[in-house]
């Protein structure tokens, strides 16, 4: 191995010890990052949830003063941003680092200490958001930012400029990690699993990591551009010294909708695992599923201005994103029936993950009937920005995404943890979310069409929406209890722990056929994949028999062959004959430090800018100069 | 079987057995990706400064401060420094050690060249009265150039480390990928430069004050 | 298991559940709510109605066979035994073109009425006679300007009913957006374009209306109506407003001059007379772009014009109904009512410690009174004194007068300060404090361009009053001159 004579000096010895918040910090080993996105989301997630308990609570009942207006243009602001970019991306990232290495059969990330980067920054960039309450003066423009609200002139506070570098830090994250996945997936995959042969799941990380690297600059020039605005005086949405408000919007939207299914993506990756686990049969038309995922995500960059059907583009560009969006539906359409016919003449087993992922498939559909009703923009001028609009997208992001990610944790959890969440409290947590999710939500269709908008901090008893609110606040109660519950769950299972096995569900997919936990180096042997769900096929071999023409793909074509047969040669050639595996690392929590200092110091002064130039350049810098691994034997496993 | 914990050093150390899956290095798949996602940041930067072609409500406009001749030299500058990348590539490939440490040197000086050409330009413009809070052409124009320069000012400094590498002998024939990698991030960063150069300088470089704006009077 | 605690639906069952459910979906909006959607009084919102309803049919048949179809599948494949294996189906391509193919024709089908509608709504007919209204957006009221009838008004917007009126529609700060449900779907107010939605009401009435674009703090209190009204007393509505309001007695008399000391320089109550229409428009861009020019010390602000405040139903953009007492509290507190107005946050008025108006109890009352006294004189009264334009008399018994109706709001005829300098000696100063300019020509111009020569100490925010008529200008400068 070719070592380096570089090197700065170091103040810290490389990280080596295998517990301890030292091994967290130094970890660039994917699934203790998968773990680490998956705990710091779900605090986020209960921080979310009671900004929405709170909102709920305020507007119970007509004319109510438990909350400022300005808290409450807070909380809502917040809400959404913590939810979008601090719950459900990260909770994809979670899944996307723990289970897309094992899933082709790859003992870690492409760029493990890069993965640890995007980490990091996502931990200190959601930390950059939230400063504001500690200081008082949290974002209050919207999570959609809207300028000139967002602006200088009418947003004095300095909410919305640690908005905007939070969000960038945040980009960073999500742009780095997005890199590391589409290399990771179109490279380190195990010989013999071409990309048709991948499981739906790390098919749509892979569609979702290409959306996040395309439209997250989108969002990035966009914040750049408020950013300048705010702290240097630039005028891009300016809009007294001409700049134009519609812009922030074609470009927030821009992105925006791309960044829809970055959100729910994953989420039916996740379901199409679960769904042909429990119901023991292959999911029903792979390659439908894999390429109406891929045109969802094509078609989602020619829809955008369906978010501003009110603002005045004029009837021609009104009718043709009407056309564009109403065209989402059809492959979204075919994922739904799909979905149903892998369950038809299925043996489906009634259990919680199974039942999210169910639910998964009734929720979506209804959010995605109300979305067809935005989509014819006459219709649709009605329902803008009213809480007809908020019924919709919680449908699709709680009930879609978010029952898709509690499905995909309940599934998951055996094989990441070694022991089971119990399934009968499963159940109830399953009721008590489907039910007061509906009871939240649900009666916010009515509202929106009895014209209550979005974003108001209080209503009069003359408009006539105060027992239908109460309803819904109290459906946040029950959905509050239900995550309650979850937390019981975790608490129980981990005291009465019930061992799981390697394969508690006789699943279809290569992390099933590893140790759970799996051990640092995931597979002891590189596996070679003949097969789609090759793992089903190794433990039902006489399946193959049955097949009815649509084959799952069996062994053959050149390319698998080739890398079968370069990649044994290969081995041939390790001269260590173990495994080896990149070596703990503290740089990139320093660069991810230094980085968030600089950014974060342009709120605070430049001596903090400076502070944190030099940790982020000795984090990069050191980064670059330190081997993957120390040439050490005792590395080796 | 080991060697599928494919890690970055691996695809460091160019292994010629070395495989992906796609037969690229991850190293270079990860650029080739990260300039895809830099393809949609300057295209937003630059479709900005075209929506706010001639919106400007107050001078100086392009008419006024824009220096074909002078950016024409800077542009040719930089097109030269990616025929100077090009060539320490080859060099260091081949294993020449004089000419591939020349020519590294001769593409982060004429990245610098280019740099000073724009500091240059910027102070110009600033004496003239056009800063990026005058008007929207200011804003735009000064962003966008501004984060090509950073592209550039990261890329020189990249080549200086490439450079001290040669020296110390890190960087070499075996791993000429290091420098390879660099170069397509260089060569990109000349391309967006062709693109505003083209957008900015010869397609807006005739804009006065838009209809209903006050012509721009310099003073002094 | 759960399926075991499940009742056993027939399929036919479950089907007859869900459709009384969907009947009472669309039931349940069709109530009396003062800002349904469903309720329509108008062609607008009735077509936008109907096209949500016609999808809204078509989704319940989605809903119900594909909630149906999962309830049923996961009951009917439930496991039965743990051994059991399915056969492993990996799709049929037929049949999965099939379904590719049935929801792209029920897109088409929405597709299709979809952008007829888009085109017949973009514009009002044109074979029907049309008016225009202008509507402004601000931080949080709605402005409206009949540019026809040379009416500035506010929050309430009067139209006939059965007209077909065009609603130009800008913002002044940020995006706010116009939105009455029962009449037509909202469209945005935005700064530096000029949107337009056209809409009729085919019944008299009160409708709600809101904005529905988030527009910072108060804005779930940015809220209007339309009075819908018969031909003939919509008309009636436009004579009283160029009829001067009746002559205020006792509380209210004193109310006026507290008014015009205390809240003139932001409100205008002159509408009434003929020629202020466009002097209206341009005091309202001065205060805003005095207010712009120095957010954190100005003292006025742009503010509703509150010409005949005396008819209005509704008070602090539609959220209260308007009565004294209430009134009174919102002269004293708006915040009381309405957080973080621009009119107590910035009016000279509430400059105070706890930021309530700077007057007695009694002050307040009186103010509240003399606004409610302003309802149009009748038909046949004689115009108010200080009608603009009337020629004749002494030029500086005219510009006295001007002076009080709009000068007086912000400067005094001592040396004092109230938000503009004290006038006292301007006619001794005017004549040497711009070289080359005469007292006269300085006076002058300083009325017509005020920007030119700010005062040490004030910043650049008095509107322009070139509107003024020229005997007015005339009598103004004559007036000011004798000020020694």
């Amino acid at each position: 191995m070719t070592t380096t004579t570089l090197t700065i000096p170091r103040i810290f010895d490389r990280p080596k010890s295998e517990s301890g918040i030292w091994s967290w910090i130094g970890t660039v080993d994917h699934k203790r990052i998968g773990t680490l996105y998956g705990i710091t989301a779900f605090i986020w997630f209960l921080v979310g949830g009671l900004e929405a308990l709170l909102i709920r609570a305020q507007l119970a009942q007509a004319d109510s003063e438990i909350i400022s207006p300005e808290t409450y243009n807070q909380l809502f602001t917040m809400h959404g941003t913590t939810m979008v970019f601090l719950v459900v991306m990260p909770m994809s990232a979670a899944f996307f680092n723990w289970f897309v290495p094992l899933q082709i059969g790859a003992r870690d990330v492409a760029f493990p200490r890069m993965n640890a980067l995007s980490y990091w920054l996502f931990l200190f960039g959601g930390i950059l958001l939230n400063v504001g309450w500690f200081t008082g003066d949290s974002p209050n423009g919207g999570w959609f930012g809207y300028a000139p609200n967002s602006g200088i002139t009418f947003n004095t506070g300095s909410g919305m400029t640690f908005w905007a570098i939070g969000l960038s830090v945040l980009g960073i994250a999500s742009i780095a990690a997005g890199l590391n996945f589409i290399v990771t997936i179109f490279n380190m995959r195990a010989p013999g699993m071409s990309l048709f042969k991948m499981p739906v799941f790390t098919w749509m990380t892979l569609v979702t990591s290409i959306l996040l690297v395309l439209a997250i600059p989108v969002i990035g020039v966009a914040l750049i551009q408020i950013g300048t605005d705010r702290l240097y005086g630039t005028n891009f949405y300016n809009s007294l010294n001409g700049g134009d408000p519609v812009l922030w919007q074609h470009m927030f939207w821009l992105f925006g909708h791309p960044e829809v299914y970055i959100l729910i993506l994953p989420a039916m990756g996740i379901v199409s695992e679960v769904l042909p686990t429990f119901s023991r049969k292959p999911l029903f038309g792979y390659s439908f599923v894999i390429f109406s995922g891929i045109g969802i995500a094509f078609l989602g960059w020619f829809v955008w201005s369906h978010h501003m059907f009110t603002v005045g583009l004029g009837p021609a560009a009104t009718s043709a994103f009407a056309i564009s969006t109403m065209a989402i539906a059809i492959p979204t359409g075919v994922k739904i029936l799909n979905w149903m016919a892998t369950m038809v003449r299925g043996s489906i087993q009634i259990n919680t993950p199974m039942l999210f992922s169910i639910s998964f498939i009734a929720m979506f559909t209804i959010g995605g009937l109300s979305g067809v009703m935005h989509a014819s923009a006459p219709s649709d001028a009605q329902q803008q920005d009213t809480y007809f609009v908020v019924a919709h997208f919680h449908y699709v992001l709680f009930g879609g995404a978010l029952m898709a990610i509690f499905s995909g944790i309940y599934y998951w959890w055996p094989k990441m943890t070694g022991y089971m969440l119990n399934d009968r409290i499963g159940i109830g947590v399953w009721f008590l979310m489907l039910l007061g999710f509906n009871l939240q939500f649900a009666p916010m269709h009515w509202l929106g069409m009895d014209g209550m908008p979005r974003r108001i901090y209080t209503y009069s008893s003359d408009q006539g929406w105060e027992s239908l609110n109460a309803l819904a606040s109290l459906g946040g109660l029950v959905l509050a209890i239900g995550i309650l519950a979850f937390l019981f769950n975790v608490w129980y299972s981990r005291r009465n722990r019930i061992v799981a096995g390697d394969d508690p569900w006789n699943a279809r997919t290569l992390e099933w056929s590893i140790p759970s936990p799996p051990p640092h180096y995931n597979f002891a042997e590189i596996p070679e994949v003949q097969y789609r769900d090759d793992f089903w096929y190794q433990k039902y071999p006489e399946l193959l028999e049955h097949e009815d023409g649509h084959a799952p793909a069996p062994a053959g074509g050149q390319e698998d062959e080739a890398a079968h047969e370069s990649h044994d040669e290969h081995d041939e050639h390790d001269g260590h004959g173990g495994i080896h595996l990149p070596d703990m690392s503290y740089y990139p929590f320093l660069a991810a430090a230094g980085v968030t200092l600089g950014m974060g110091g342009l709120m605070a002064g430049v001596w903090v800018i400076v502070l944190g130039s030099v940790i982020g350049m000795w984090g990069i810098m050191g980064w670059s100069l330190e081997p993957v691994n120390d040439p050490d034997p005792d590395v080796e496993h | 079987m080991a060697q599928q914990a494919i890690t970055e050093y691996h695809a460091e150390a160019n292994d010629p057995t070395y495989n992906t899956s796609t037969g690229l290095s991850n190293r270079k798949l990860l650029m080739w990706a990260f300039l895809a996602s830099d393809v949609m940041f300057f295209g937003t930067f630059i479709a900005t400064y075209l929506v706010y072609r001639n919106r400007s409500l107050v001078g100086p406009y392009p008419e006024d401060v824009l220096d074909i001749p002078i950016t024409t030299v800077s542009t040719f500058v930089l097109l030269m420094s990616s025929l100077a990348m090009v060539l320490a590539l080859h060099y260091v490939r081949e294993g020449s050690k004089g000419p591939g440490r020349l020519w590294i040197g001769v593409t982060a000086f004429l990245g610098i060249v280019f740099l000073i050409f724009q500091v240059i330009e910027f102070q110009t413009f600033v004496n003239e009265g056009l800063t990026p809070r005058t008007n929207l052409f200011g804003t735009t124009f000064f962003i966008l150039t501004g984060i090509h320069g950073t592209h550039v000012t990261i890329g020189v400094v990249w080549l200086l480390f490439l450079l001290y590498g040669h020296f110390k002998g890190t960087l070499r024939s075996d791993n000429a990928l290091d420098l390879e990698i660099a170069g397509l991030y260089w060569h990109f960063v000349d391309i967006v430069w062709i693109v505003i150069f083209t957008i900015v300088y010869l397609v807006t470089a005739k804009d006065g004050a838009p209809p209903g704006a006050p012509p721009f009077i310099h003073h002094g | 298991m759960l399926s075991n605690l499940l009742p056993r639906f027939s399929r036919r069952n479950l089907l007859l559940l869900l459709v009384p459910a969907a009947v009472a979906l669309i039931a349940g909006c069709a109530t009396d709510n003062p800002q349904s959607t469903f309720d329509t009084a108008g062609p607008v919102a009735e077509d936008q109605a109907n096209l949500f309803k016609l999808i809204f049919w078509i989704a319940v048949v989605v809903f119900v066979l594909v909630e149906g179809g999962i309830i049923w599948i996961t009951l009917k494949y439930r496991r039965r035994s743990e051994n059991e294996m399915p056969v492993q189906t990996h799709g049929n391509t037929k049949l999965e073109l099939t379904w590719t193919f049935i929801p792209t024709l029920i897109i088409i089908a929405i597709a299709i009425p979809t952008v007829i509608a888009i085109w017949d709504l973009a514009e009002p007919p044109s074979d029907e006679p049309v008016m225009t209204v202008e509507a402004v957006g601000h931080q949080w009221w709605f402005e409206f300007r009949y540019p026809e009838e040379e009416i500035v008004t506010a929050n309430e917007l009067r139209v006939p009913v059965g007209k077909n009126v065009v609603v130009k529609l800008h913002s002044q700060d940020v995006i706010h957006s116009f939105w009455v449900p029962k009449l037509f779907g909202k469209v945005d107010m935005v700064p530096t374009r000029e949107n337009e939605l056209w809409f009729r009401a085919d019944e008299p009435g009160v409708f709600f209306g809101q904005c529905a674009e988030f527009c910072g703090v108060a804005h779930a209190l940015m809220r209007f109506r339309v009075i819908a009204e018969p031909e003939d007393d919509y008309e009636e509505w436009v004579a009283g407003m160029r009829r001067p309001p009746v002559s205020p007695t006792d509380g209210a008399q004193r109310g006026q001059t507290l008014f015009a000391a205390n809240c003139s320089s932001c409100h205008s109550i002159d509408g009434h007379r003929a020629g202020t229409y466009q002097g209206e428009i341009a005091l309202q861009d001065g205060r805003w772009d005095g207010w712009l020019a120095d957010i954190e010390n100005s003292r006025i602000v742009s503010a509703p014009n509150l010409t005949h405040f005396g008819t209005r139903l509704t008070l602090g953009a539609g959220i209260r109904d308007l009565d004294r007492q209430t009134l009174i509290d919102w002269i004293d507190d708006p915040g009381s009512i309405k957080p973080e107005t621009r009119m107590q946050d910035h009016g000279a008025l509430y400059q105070t410690s706890d930021k309530t108006a700077n007057l007695s109890a009694e002050e307040v009352a009186d103010i509240a009174d003399y606004l409610l006294s302003l309802v149009p004189g009748e038909a046949d009264a004689p115009p108010a004194t200080g009608g603009g334009g009337t020629g004749g008399g002494d030029p500086v018994e005219i510009g006295r007068t001007a002076f009080a109706a709009n000068c007086a709001a912000c400067h005094n005829i001592t040396s004092d300060t109230l938000v503009g300098p004290g006038l006292a000696g301007i006619g001794d100063r005017a004549g040497s404090t711009v070289s080359g300019l005469t007292a006269e020509d300085y006076i002058r111009q300083s009325i017509v361009e005020p920007g030119a020569f700010v005062v040490d100490g004030f910043g650049p925010v008095m509107p322009s009053f070139a509107w003024l008529s020229g005997d007015e200008l005339n009598g103004l400068v004559a007036y000011l001159k004798t000020l020694n």
